[in-house]
């Protein structure tokens, strides 16, 4: 006679205890919805938030509570994370309801740039320009000292969130119990996970080593001691390109579009969710990543903001002809080709760090699902990019080891061998970013070409050509 | 069973049931004194405005308090009497105004939390000013005009020094409470008798730590009548390590803005700097300056002082004004100043010109560029994220390259002037950077109605020193806004006379 309200009342309780959960933990949200392709770009949701993203409310009071593990003052701004049209969040982080507000990435973290015409300017802000300004790899770390750190506790973030808005009782009580420990831990094991970059040197701002991370982290590839890092591309005019990544070995673009949402948290059932709406036409309804895509593979590169001399810039033109034409001029016979690495001379550490074996693996990644890869290959060098908006894609080299444009004309013993990377304000002269001198080494950080991967020979085309021939050169770079 | 034990059975469930019953009074007596938050309200606007709280008392949790500047209540009146070395003059001395039947200042504001009574800062601190006729004249009160006589940082290096002071001690604040025969609750009794000065030393310690690099003697002193916007608020709400930044962009002190007669201001540039264009969001960043946070703020009480500066009016000129020569330097001011700065209407709303509200950019403008530096790009990043996932959440702030041409409505009462508050008088503005004054004093509310602005001659007078400017420190320079230099003497009197009727 008792058991049967005791029965009830289990049920009962199972059931709300479930239905809490569910609403709290799981429930998903349409992701923000933006009108325009741009800022579907820029803030959109790429579906990392699930697995890799970390709740809203701990990512936003982070850099207030461990200012110490961030290179400089500005929180996330001081890692070069930028802010376009007032919008919350930076550029390329977005923002979804999975149960709690939560925090992802984007493609635009790494493929959005910030170029200033002066020290005191205001920043003008390029989508799919490369995040030269970046410290990619010290956000990661900043996370995982942060994570490390004994203070990461309910305590003092609750504190700090609390300045911020005033969270239901229910919803203190779920970030005390749940949210802080599981994130911590969370960010614990994608330390551990990402244990082997403690081995390489730091890529710096504007590079980073995606090869590895998918490699070790993704594909569960065995340890090796390669060095990855290279600059990250700029993400424009797409449809002219044939060969996606440095070394050119992932030859569809929507492969490499989708293994990007893979390569930054995107889980196979988002993948298997967005991929039902690849043909959509519907902007509303649309795959997120198809969405993307169209938007990177039309999406035109900047012009020059500054002045071009339109004379010099004509004889250039023939210049690049000559010399340059037939591997980066759109259509050049070798354009969009991979060139040996014997044949360039360029750091060979970045192509080999990719493995055939992990290109059979990754296109084994998605067995059984209707967006299995096919497209990821082995190649031996690197391949031949069109050069549109070359102006905004310093550094120069897979590895960014050449600072300007100017200096890629010389010779390695030649071009400088420590300098400054992300500070960006525009050096006219050279055409790259300015990367000496007190301001740059205040906000940017050192790049030194005798560390491994870094080499900064090789690709001399060019390099002979008489004085005036260069500057004429460099000027019809400018226009393109 | 026997009849004895039964009635002991039923004593002592009577006595558990009691108990039980007593400490959950007790603990739903604390917490609701705890968590009770209640403003004293003032029905007359100008009270308000005065004495009313925007909730920038701490608040929060008793644990973890949120917000403030100020200590509470008892405390504050307290703390001249615990350290007199350290403010011989007391707050009055530092530019504060007391009104007779008020035991605080304009611009403190008090309000229950936390389970005592709690003071902060309002609009009224900045933004209220005297000014007397003669030496002799009693002090007349303006409301909304800049509080050009206020040292806010010698105010707030006081508040934390003396907090921190060993002298003040659970004891002395308990002892200072029964000397001036205040009423102490219960509950702030029992707050004092467990370590409640400590815990207010922690929070004090932290937030003189984040502000240290602002009060370093590489940084000149803000002086009366001045504040430095921006550099606190990168500590105080993003925890930036302020020592990080170059030591150039901790310069930022700028004078105390008018609060009048802002309907027609709105989508103008506001700040000095222009770096924002709507009003609300300019209060609100402004109460983030007086202690409010996102969570503890007032929104309602703001927009009653919001709705009260929206048509203010600025206060006329009081003093004889020729109006001949107002007359011929209207005609002058039209060729040379209205295009940037309105006219005299500006007051009704007129918009004369076309650049007012405007940046001017930097290289034309060329006064003191450090206040334009301290606003970053970086900061501006940081600042969408305030007032998060709510309708208030900034989305207009921009970092700029230059200055803001300002409407010149109620200029009389507005000096020092240039954004710097470099320039001591109207008259003076129109002479050439080299004849300007490279020394003089602010903070002297006596009125100069010559050259149109307080008199900046006297270092000292009824026991107040006056900040010594010295316009040749960083941050300080009195160069730039050439307009109207060259004129001819008479065409500058006429001017002068002529922004009398602003």
């Amino acid at each position: 006679m008792l058991r049967r309200p005791a029965l009830l009342w289990l049920v009962i309780l199972t059931t709300v205890v479930g239905a809490v959960a569910y609403v709290k933990f799981f429930r998903t949200e349409p992701p923000p919805y933006f009108e325009s392709a741009e800022e579907h770009f820029l803030f959109g949701s790429v579906g990392s938030e699930d697995q890799d993203g970390i709740p809203y409310w701990i990512w936003l009071v982070l850099p207030r509570v461990f200012p110490e593990y961030l290179p400089g003052p500005g929180g996330y701004a001081g890692l070069g994370m930028v802010a376009k049209d007032a919008h919350e969040m930076p550029v390329g982080v977005s923002k979804t309801t999975i149960g709690f507000p939560r925090v992802g990435i984007n493609c635009a973290m790494c493929h959005t740039g910030s170029v200033r015409a002066a020290p005191d300017e205001p920043p003008m802000i390029i989508p799919g320009a490369p995040a030269h300004q970046l410290a990619w790899q010290q956000y990661r770390q900043f996370l995982f000292a942060s994570a490390s750190d004994p203070r990461f506790t309910a305590d003092t973030l609750l504190a700090e969130i609390s300045k911020n808005t005033r969270l239901s009782l229910l919803d203190a009580a779920l970030y005390r119990l749940v949210i802080v420990p599981r994130t911590r831990n969370a960010l614990l094991r994608q330390r551990d996970r990402d244990s082997w970059m403690q081995r390489n040197p730091a890529p710096g701002r504007g590079r980073i080593d995606a090869v590895n991370a998918v490699k070790f982290g993704i594909l569960k590839q065995p340890q090796d001691v390669t060095v990855g890092a290279a600059d990250m591309p700029a993400l424009w005019n797409l449809k002219a390109h044939r060969r996606y990544q440095w070394d050119g070995a992932v030859t569809v673009a929507q492969d490499a579009a989708m293994s990007w949402a893979v390569n930054i948290g995107a889980r196979t059932r988002w993948l298997d969710r967005d991929f039902e709406e690849w043909n959509d036409s519907r902007s509303r309804e649309m795959s997120s990543l198809r969405r993307v895509l169209n938007y990177v593979s039309a999406l035109q590169p900047p012009k020059y903001p500054f002045g071009i001399d339109d004379r010099l810039a004509a004889t250039g033109a023939a210049v690049f002809t000559r010399s340059c034409a037939s591997c980066h001029a759109i259509g050049g016979s070798r354009t969009g080709s991979v060139i040996p690495a014997a044949e360039i001379g360029t750091d060979t550490q970045r192509v080999d760090a990719w493995t055939s074996a992990s290109a059979t693996a990754y296109n084994a990644y998605g067995d059984g699902h209707a967006w299995k890869f096919s497209g990821f290959t082995k190649t031996a060098g690197y391949a031949a990019a069109p050069l549109d908006g070359i102006w905004a894609r310093a550094p120069y080299l897979h590895n960014g080891s050449v600072p300007s444009l100017v200096d890629l004309l010389e010779t390695a013993d030649r071009r400088p061998a420590r300098f400054f990377r992300g500070y960006d304000v525009y050096d006219r002269t050279k055409l790259g970013f300015v990367s000496i001198g007190p301001e740059a080494e205040r906000r940017g950080t050192l790049y030194d070409v005798t560390q491994p991967g870094n080499s900064n020979a090789g690709h001399l085309y060019g390099t002979d050509l008489p004085a005036d021939d260069k500057r004429a050169l460099v000027e019809y770079l400018k226009t393109l | 069973m026997t009849i004895g034990d039964y009635q002991r059975r039923v004593i002592r469930q009577l006595t558990a049931i009691g108990v039980g019953v007593a400490v959950l009074a007790v603990v739903l007596w604390a917490v609701v004194a705890v968590r009770s938050d209640r403003p004293i309200v003032y029905g007359d606007i100008t009270d308000h405005f005065k004495y009313g709280s925007i909730g920038s008392e701490p608040g929060g949790s008793l644990l973890a308090p949120i917000g403030g500047a100020l200590p509470p209540y008892e405390v504050f009146k307290a703390l001249p009497a615990i350290c007199p070395d350290r403010l011989p003059g007391g707050y009055a001395s530092l530019g504060l105004i007391f009104e007779p039947g008020h035991d605080l200042p304009i611009g403190v504001s008090r309000r229950r939390r936390l389970g005592i009574d709690q003071v902060g800062f309002n609009c009224a601190l900045c933004h209220t000013g005297t000014v007397r006729d003669t030496p002799p004249a009693a002090p007349r009160i303006v409301l909304g005009m800049p509080a050009h006589q206020l040292d806010l940082e010698t105010l707030v290096q006081f508040i934390l020094d003396c907090s921190l002071d060993s002298r003040t001690t659970d004891e002395s604040i308990a002892g200072r409470f029964a000397e001036t025969g205040g009423r102490v609750s219960l509950f702030e009794r029992i707050l004092l008798r467990f370590g409640f000065v400590d815990r207010l030393k922690v929070t004090t310690l932290d937030l003189r730590q984040r502000i240290a690099p602002i009060f370093a003697n590489t940084v000149p002193r803000w002086g009366r009548g001045r504040v430095d916007t921006f550099n606190p608020y990168k500590s105080v709400q993003f925890n930036w390590p302020l020592d990080k930044l170059p030591q150039s962009e901790l310069i930022g002190a700028t004078d105390f803005p008018s609060l009048w007669n802002q309907q027609p201001r709105d989508g103008m540039h506001l700040h000095w700097d222009g770096d924002n264009t709507s009003v609300d969001e300019r209060n609100l960043s402004a109460a983030l300056g007086a202690g409010v946070t996102p969570a503890t703020v007032d929104h309602a009480a703001i927009k009653r002082v919001r709705d009260w500066i929206w048509t203010l009016p600025p206060p006329s000129y009081p003093y004889a004004i020729d109006r001949a020569l107002a007359a011929q330097g209207a005609v002058l001011y039209q060729q040379s100043c209205l295009d940037c700065h309105a006219d005299h209407r500006f007051r009704d709303g007129v918009k004369a010109g076309t650049r007012v509200g405007e940046i001017e950019d930097i290289a034309l403008i060329a006064t003191d560029r450090h206040r334009l530096d301290s606003y970053t790009a970086e900061f501006a990043a940081n600042q969408y994220a305030l007032y998060p996932d709510s309708e208030y959440r900034f989305k207009h702030f921009t970092k700029t390259h230059g200055y803001a041409n300002q409407p010149l409505d109620g200029i009389w009462l507005r000096g020092p002037y240039l954004h710097n508050g470099s320039v001591p008088t109207l008259r003076d503005l129109l002479e050439p950077p080299e004849r300007r004054p490279a020394l003089f004093y602010r903070g002297y509310d006596v009125f100069d109605q010559a050259n149109v602005g307080f008199v900046s001659s006297v270092a000292t007078a009824d026991g107040r020193a006056f900040t010594r400017f010295d316009t040749a420190l960083p941050g300080n320079s009195n160069s730039g806004h050439l307009y109207g230099t060259t004129l001819p003497d008479a065409d500058k009197r006429a001017i002068v006379e002529y922004l009398k009727t602003f």
